[in-house]
């Protein structure tokens, strides 16, 4: 993969919420990146600015959330120019566009992404006739191909339904099919699984990433569980109170996690594989409060490995080996980590 | 009958009947839990696993008499002699129930946001007498310390504190009246994964401290039979298997509970993608029209004509192995390592 060949990139990216007892910066200094065709994992815990970065890729912060610096680059093909949606006026017709056609989104709770009031099939047919000239009739037919694509038995019948006559599984396989109706190149999947039981994680899970290999579809997937993870990503990125504290390939991040925090995160899940009896490794504490974050290191209050230099300098993201990035200053030399861009 | 035996529910059934239309007419019967089995042994931890709408919960509710059973019995064995706590009533009922305390899914709504947490720890001591002024304050002090918060958080209300934090003041609660048997319900799916562990530990620890059993309602498996001597796995309203935690993660005798273990994924990218997944078609059907014979058998890969006959019982295959399939002792299914 060349590297300069991403669907969507942050730069520096800073997202804050004005509020009456001052100013919440949500996403400090954030940069990721996806690549074209990859399904790249975004974890961290609630709170940490995970979602907000996917609703500032589609514009969609809530205000007064905002934007306050930094570029998101989007870039539909190989070939085309990149997009900053971050400087996009936010009634563009360029932006309208990125929405649905070049980006789409899919959420937790499937019900509330779904209107009540209209069957399946006229929810997506409408997505597909806002973004395309085409007749209603052909519309529906094609909502009925893309739920049989993601996996709906009999859809001719289940486009007649009611979002409350579907099952959650069901239901989200909809939201996929409603997100996928105008060809997107990437798909911001928030915690997509985590309203679903266990079997039918796995079958939507499946599903996104046989996306992934019939279309090419890139897939940002926000999720808190390592399991998801694990399961379907290619790349990691684990944010901790708004910054990014290291990224890596998949089997890299797990078999050698360099940031204290996300050793901590993977040695406080109960371990699949033995470890019965033995105590939890839990991290101590709790994420920082907004109004008063750490000037340094944003981890450094619960961090077992901390220096002085932890508390009065917030690290870079400095890069280890190939594609292995960390922001930690007590990273052991060995590594031997130099700045990253 | 061992003597070490806590509790002992058999054949505990609920039904929810269901009305609709104009004049509220009972169209249907919801078989929330059916003629479920189990006994719990002194400081023993019961995991109860299953995906949603199972029943689990209200088995839980059922055991504590939250919600009235339809038919069963729930005995608690204390001084050697076991009562049915479904036979009680009034004060009586009052003064079992104390033995059985439950902790919470949710710490924002299992918590008044307008008492301070003194009232909230203390309100069981209150409610039963147990101690009133200075040696509630003293207690709840006291209980306060055993879940890791301080004696002086008992001042500041609900909102004050973070999730973790809340669901040690449920704890604390729970613990309240020193009971024998905690059922927690869920008690860190609400939490963060980092949080998570600490309330884990805590509760493993509160067990061997005081000696309690547990029973556990959760449907991560990881965390399940991390915490867990034996593991129930609950189908549409009925236990489908139980046994000791090893063996059914290692060896399950129902394939469902197969699948279900196929299903959870492990956070270990090399391990997980090397497993072979059994994937279960379509979703767990509703409980109000269960199919005929075994409620699994429309999902099942290994259905014969026999599992649409009968609803197989749960039979004793093994030392501590019970498993509800008529073709459990065939069945070569796979479990994880």
């Amino acid at each position: 993969m060349p590297i300069s060949d991403n669907v969507i990139e942050t730069n520096d990216l800073r997202i804050e919420f004005p509020t009456e007892d001052g100013l919440a910066v949500a996403v400090d200094g954030l940069s990721l990146a996806v690549g074209r065709g990859r399904i790249v994992g975004l974890v961290g815990e609630s709170g940490c600015g995970k979602s907000v970065t996917g609703l500032a890729m589609l514009r969609l912060l809530q205000p007064p959330g905002r934007i306050a610096s930094g570029s998101i680059l989007f870039k539909p093909d190989t070939n085309s120019e990149s997009v900053n949606i971050a400087e996009l006026p936010s009634d563009s017709e360029q932006l309208r566009k990125i929405r649905g056609a070049g980006i789409s989104m899919i959420f937790q709770e499937p019900m509330s992404s779904l209107t009540p009031v209209y069957t399946i099939g006229e929810q997506i047919a409408e997505a597909i006739l806002i973004h395309s000239q085409i007749s209603k009739r052909e519309a529906h037919a094609r909502a009925v191909e893309l739920l049989r694509s993601v996996g709906v038995p009999s859809p001719e019948l289940r486009a007649g339904d009611y979002p409350h006559q579907l099952s959650g599984g069901m239901r989200q396989r909809a939201l996929i099919a409603m997100a996928l109706s105008c060809s997107p190149k990437l798909l911001i999947a928030d915690e997509p699984t985590t309203a679903l039981d266990v079997t039918v994680q796995a079958q939507i899970l499946e599903l996104l990433r046989s996306l992934r290999e019939s279309s090419g579809l890139s897939i940002l997937l926000i999720t808190h569980d390592m399991g998801v993870v694990a399961d379907s990503a290619d790349e990691v990125v684990v944010m901790y109170a708004g910054v990014v504290v290291e990224s890596a390939p998949v089997f890299d991040l797990f078999d050698n996690p360099l940031h204290p925090y996300t050793k901590g995160l993977l040695l406080s899940i109960p371990g699949a594989a033995g470890r019965v009896g033995e105590k939890l490794r839990a991290i101590d504490g709790t994420v920082p409060d907004w109004r008063n974050r750490p000037n340094g290191c944003l981890f450094e209050p619960r961090c077992s490995k901390r220096v002085e230099r932890c508390r009065i300098e917030r690290p870079p993201l400095r890069i280890y080996g190939d594609s292995h990035k960390a922001a930690c200053w007590v990273i052991s030399k060995e590594h031997g980590g130099a700045d990253a861009d | 009958m061992p003597t070490d035996i806590l509790l002992e529910v058999s054949g505990l059934s609920k039904e929810f009947p269901v009305h609709a239309g104009l004049l509220r007419r009972r169209i249907a019967v919801l078989r929330a839990v059916q003629d479920v089995n189990f006994s719990l042994r002194r400081g023993e931890t019961l995991g109860i696993v299953g995906e949603s709408g199972c029943g689990k919960t209200t088995l839980a509710r059922c055991i504590t008499r939250l919600i009235e059973p339809t038919s069963g019995s729930v005995k608690i064995f204390l001084d050697g002699s076991g009562i049915d706590i479904l036979s009680l009533n009034g004060s009586e009922l009052r003064r079992y129930r104390r033995n059985m305390q439950m902790v919470f899914q949710d710490p924002v709504g299992s918590l008044n946001p307008r008492l301070p947490v003194r009232e909230i720890v203390g309100e069981p001591l209150i409610v039963n007498r147990v101690c009133s002024g200075t040696e509630l304050t003293n207690r709840v002090a006291e209980l306060l310390e055993m879940v890791g918060l301080s004696g002086v958080d008992m001042h500041r209300y609900p909102h004050a504190f973070s999730g973790g934090q809340r669901q040690r003041i449920g704890i604390a609660r729970a613990l309240a009246l020193q009971p024998d048997l905690i059922i927690a319900d869920e008690p860190v799916s609400a939490l963060d994964v980092s949080v998570r562990a600490q309330i884990l530990n805590l509760l493993s620890d509160l067990r061997d401290k005081l000696g309690l059993s547990l029973i556990f309602i959760g449907h991560d498996l990881s965390i399940i039979r991390y915490v867990c001597d034996r593991v129930a796995v609950m189908y549409l309203g009925r236990v489908v298997e139980v046994g000791s935690a090893s063996g059914v993660f290692a060896k399950p005798r129902h394939p469902y509970t197969e699948a279900l273990l196929s299903a959870a994924p492990i956070a270990d990218p090399a391990a997980q993608r090397k497993r072979s997944r059994i994937s279960l078609s379509g979703e767990p059907p509703s409980p109000l029209n269960p199919s005929r014979g075994c409620a699994f058998h429309p999902r099942c890969s290994y259905a014969v004509d026999g599992c649409r006959e009968n609803v197989p019982e749960l039979r004793s295959l093994a030392l501590d192995s019970s498993a509800a399939c008529i073709r459990a002792e065939e069945l070569v299914l796979r479990g994880i390592s």
